[in-house]
């Protein structure tokens, strides 16, 4: 088994899950591809040893392999899901803008009660 | 004159906005969030009694399904859910390899070593705090936001 190769396929799956090229990719996002692609190395290392040790079958070690692929999906669908919230947050943002602007014309200033009460 | 002006052009504003549906957040569910994590801590416990026969756990494990098969109802009938329910399809498709997948392969196999039963615990883990992590960013309700917003 090729370290190499299976983080190049991994890395290569959640970018394009991602939908932008690495470069491309704000700090925040990056950070959180490295940090999934180290935990991924580690695994793979700590799998490889069990499996040479033999405490675990290879069957059990390509089910790993593959459960760490659908994760790779599943944080692919996380990406997308928290961009979604983020444009979210844009809209509520201009939302309460144009709320609080209209409130403004509804609510009467404090100048114009003082200036009718005089 | 000018006040209706504006008055009109805000309310547009506000229509155009609050209307645009790919702009809709999907809202922090305090249920999925609670059941989710509920669920959590049962898969890990089932996952530690792999090393005994699945047969002599089958009670467990049916109770277990029974939970993630109303968890998949309710996230597939959440408004503007789309995200979650993909990521729960996931958790209870036994062809993928987390919570499902194991059982899947438990059943198979009769009994599963504690090295791989440690393992894939902390990938089942790792799946299923995705998705609690992502329920958690949601936007809280409407209702809340509009309370903040006019400060009751």
């Amino acid at each position: 088994m090729d370290f190499k190769d299976l983080l190049k396929e991994l890395k290569g799956n959640l970018l394009s899950l991602m939908g932008s090229k690495f470069d491309d990719l704000k700090e925040e996002s990056k950070k959180d591809v490295q940090d999934f692609l180290k935990a991924s190395k580690e695994k793979l290392e700590r799998w490889t040893t069990l499996l040479a040790e033999g405490n675990i079958t290879l069957d059990d070690y390509k089910w790993l392999i593959e459960s760490q692929k659908d994760l790779v999906v599943l944080k692919g669908l996380y990406a997308a899901g928290v961009s979604k919230i983020k444009l979210g947050h844009l809209k509520n943002s201009i939302l309460d803008t144009v709320i609080k602007t209209a409130i403004g014309f509804v609510k009467p200033k404090e100048d114009d009660n003082n200036t009718e009460t005089a | 004159m000018k006040t209706r002006f504006y008055a009109v052009y805000l309310m547009l504003t506000l229509f155009l906005v609050s209307s645009c549906g790919s702009l809709r957040a999907p809202v922090f569910d305090q249920y999925s969030y609670q059941k989710g994590t509920e669920l959590k801590v049962d898969a890990i416990n089932l996952m530690d009694k792999a090393t005994m026969s699945y047969d002599s756990q089958q009670a467990a494990i049916d109770n277990f399904d029974s939970e993630l098969a109303k968890m998949l109802e309710y996230q597939k009938n959440r408004e503007n859910n789309t995200i979650s329910y993909a990521m729960w399809k996931m958790i209870a498709n036994p062809d993928k390899n987390f919570i499902a997948g194991f059982l899947k392969r438990w059943k198979d196999k009769g009994t599963l070593s504690s090295f791989f039963i440690n393992e894939a615990k902390g990938q089942v883990t790792e799946a299923l705090d995705l998705i609690l992590q992502y329920e958690g960013k949601k936007d809280p309700a409407a209702e809340n936001k509009l309370k903040a917003i006019l400060g009751l």
